[in-house]
């Protein structure tokens, strides 16, 4: 990536301070836009109307004016029961959409007594192990009338899945009336994104045989189900800019969309309701014209690659959290003015769903005040400042328009050079990804530590410790909730009838081998009993495969 | 001129968090330290069998998800029990309560996000001096 780094771009302010005229990838910016910046510009061509190809304008024909976004809160410690008593009380309090967290023992695939599991369980979100937890999720809501986004990935996914269509069955919610969003990239999930995170517990290649499983179970039963292609947002997190952000999150949608094509499904059904999580961080302009070029590149490459002439295939839909990347420890209270403005740009940009941040993120996990004022600022941007009244309030701006141009430029640049590499997939695999995230890493660091670009607080308008405000801390009771969850799962096993448990397990060793669509089977063995974690041995065991 | 001094670098449990690790091997190189990445979802058992075996001066875990008591109470058993005394430094996403409950059960120092490239040199070179000492 080149132009990073230009003196040209630099140049004293009238208060004599250094100031660097370039986004945070490093594109440069003039210090006026004019009508001929933007010459050879075709509103018809460029922009189209909202909800219209190439759907610069936003996905939707009357976005805001006929829908705010949904204003998610993320939620889930503890236990299943204890999450789902905290979702009904925010319930109650005008969130209209969650984000389940999920422990990192299930976000693995162990179940609460897994040894692995010890001292994890609860802490960074939900445990769910059992078809039963789930159904304690949902307890008070139905599969049709509260959407839940499941931090997810495969093989996992694949279980959540099923667990969703048993809860459905059970309380004769027909399929087609699941709403919600099935996270299933099988990739970023996990943050910070070595492979390692990838393959140490499941093999590579079944995890992406189940990522394209998930996708033909959904798109042939749940048509309201959204199913989340790219977690561009972990992606972004690790420390890469918002060209390579655009780049990463589409290329490795055209590759899963590819292997979804190779299993035979028709590329103007499936991607209709694939959905994208992104990152939306502090560079205002930088990151609405990445969303406004991500869209149209997005639709520009369904339409004249994919070949897909279902105008819903065409049509990029996201979910926005703001970036826990650009927030400091040191005067946490400044982190909600950063959230704000991450909002902001994210309104601009045209997000469907947007989470902010806690102020209180580099200390610790969210509490209920910080998460309230995390709702709050969204409430006062939905209902108070008027953003919204106008779709693309900014489109047309000469600046908008030429930042727009030039980042989706550079994000295809971007992206030939992934398919020179071979794909996503083949530079995931072959560490191409983990160097271009290690030298932005580094990067980024070098920037704060000479001063190239100022985090208020940390590197310039500094106060002393002792002035800092201290800070409400979510507690965490790792070893209760463990043994708390040990023995249910002791129950739980003990009670259930050890020969359908036994059958179902080699129904499930079987089907894989014989490379069925492992969804209904896992359905079939959650009702049976197996849990989460048996599951996951099970396909481990079919693909002779062992970590232990 | 002695021998560069050997820092094993570590993340423990199932948090996958590496930014800031991956960023502090990077300072720690540049700062003259021989630094051993021993990548993710590491026990305690591991940690120390590497240690010894490569005969590093300091330790470095990071945390990002929480697990950061449970972990460094292990790793600070296991070096008690083998009678060694190597300093261990954490790092992360971690409560000030727990910061100071951390350096109370043993641990060499807690660095805190927001720290820059000079400030953590400064403060692992100074444990490392008091070691030496």
């Amino acid at each position: 990536m080149g132009g990073r780094l230009a003196s040209s771009h630099a140049g004293p302010a009238r208060d004599s301070e250094e100031q660097i005229f370039e986004t945070g990838a490093g594109l440069e910016i003039r210090e006026l836009y004019r009508p001929d910046d933007i010459a050879g510009f075709d509103p018809a061509q460029d922009l189209g109307e909202p909800g219209h190809f190439p759907f610069t304008r936003g996905p939707y024909p009357g976005m805001y004016r006929e829908r705010i976004w949904t204003r998610r809160f993320q939620v889930g410690f503890g236990s299943p029961l204890e999450t789902n008593e905290r979702i009904k009380y925010l319930h109650s309090q005008g969130a209209n959409g969650f984000v389940i967290t999920i422990d990192l023992p299930t976000s693995y695939g162990f179940d609460s007594d897994d040894p692995l599991s010890d001292g994890e369980v609860g802490v960074t979100g939900v445990p769910i192990s059992t078809l039963e937890d789930m159904e304690t999720l949902y307890e008070g809501f139905g599969p049709d009338s509260v959407s839940y986004a499941l931090s997810i990935r495969p093989p996992v996914s694949s279980v959540t899945l099923a667990m969703l269509a048993s809860v459905a069955q059970r309380r004769n919610v027909p399929f087609e009336k699941v709403i919600g969003t099935q996270q299933n990239d099988p990739f970023y999930q996990m943050s910070g994104g070595p492979l390692q995170t990838i393959t140490q517990f499941f093999p590579l290649e079944g995890t992406l045989r189940l990522c394209i499983d998930n996708i033909e179970f959904i798109s042939k039963n749940m048509p309201r189900l959204n199913w989340m292609v790219t977690n561009g947002y972990n992606l972004r997190e690790t420390g890469v800019n918002a060209i390579q952000d655009g780049a990463f999150t589409l290329g490795h949608a055209f590759d899963i969309f590819r292997r979804a094509r190779a299993r035979g499904l028709d590329v103007d059904l499936f991607p209709r309701r694939a959905s994208f999580f992104l990152s939306c961080s502090i560079d205002f302009f930088e990151e609405i014209a990445k969303f406004r070029a991500m869209r149209r590149l997005y639709a520009r490459t369904m339409r004249e690659e994919f070949g897909a002439s279902n105008p819903e295939c065409w049509r990029l839909r996201f979910s926005v959290q703001s970036a826990g990347n650009t927030l400091t420890r040191q005067q946490p209270e400044v982190n909600i003015i950063r959230a704000g403005v991450e909002a902001m740009a994210a309104v601009f940009g045209g997000a469907q769903s947007i989470h902010l941040c806690s102020y209180d993120e580099a200390h610790g996990l969210p509490t209920e005040e910080s998460s309230r004022i995390a709702l709050r600022t969204q409430q006062v941007i939905a209902y108070e400042s008027g953003i919204t009244k106008t779709i693309d309030p900014l489109g047309g701006s000469y600046y908008v328009e030429t930042l727009t141009n030039r980042m989706e430029e550079a994000i295809r640049e971007k992206l030939a050079e992934i398919d020179d590499n071979g794909g996503m997939i083949e530079c995931i695999r072959a560490g191409w990804l983990e160097s271009q995230i290690n030298d932005e890493r580094i990067r980024n660091q070098n920037d704060l530590d000479t001063r190239r670009r100022t985090l208020v607080g940390v590197n310039r308008f500094q106060i002393p410790r002792e002035e800092e405000i201290p800070l409400k801390i979510h507690r965490i009771q790792a070893e209760q909730w463990g043994a708390r969850r040990g023995e249910y799962l002791r129950e739980y096993r003990v009670s259930r009838d050890q020969g359908r448990w036994a059958d179902a397990m080699a129904r499930l060793e079987a089907g894989w081998r014989s490379g069925e669509n492992m969804v209904p089977l896992l359905m079939d063995a959650l009702q049976n009993k197996v849990t989460m974690g048996e599951c996951h041995e099970a396909m481990r065991n079919a693909q002779n495969w062992s970590f232990r | 001129m002695t021998a560069p001094k050997r820092i094993l670098l570590a993340k423990m449990g199932l948090d996958c968090h590496d930014t800031g690790i991956i960023t502090v091997a990077s300072m720690l190189r540049d700062a003259g330290y021989e630094v051993i990445y021993l990548g993710l979802h590491n026990q305690a058992d591991q940690v120390m069998k590497v240690a010894i075996e490569e005969d590093v001066d300091a330790i470095g875990i990071s945390f990002l998800s929480g697990q950061h008591m449970t972990q460094m109470r292990r790793l600070l058993e296991r070096i008690r029990e083998r009678g060694l005394s190597i300093p261990v430094f954490c790092g992360g996403v971690i409560p000030e309560d727990d910061a100071r409950a951390l350096r109370q059960m043993g641990a060499a120092d807690v660095i805190l996000p927001g720290t820059l490239s000079s400030e953590l040199v400064r403060l692992v070179d100074a444990t490392m001096n008091r070691v030496r000492a």
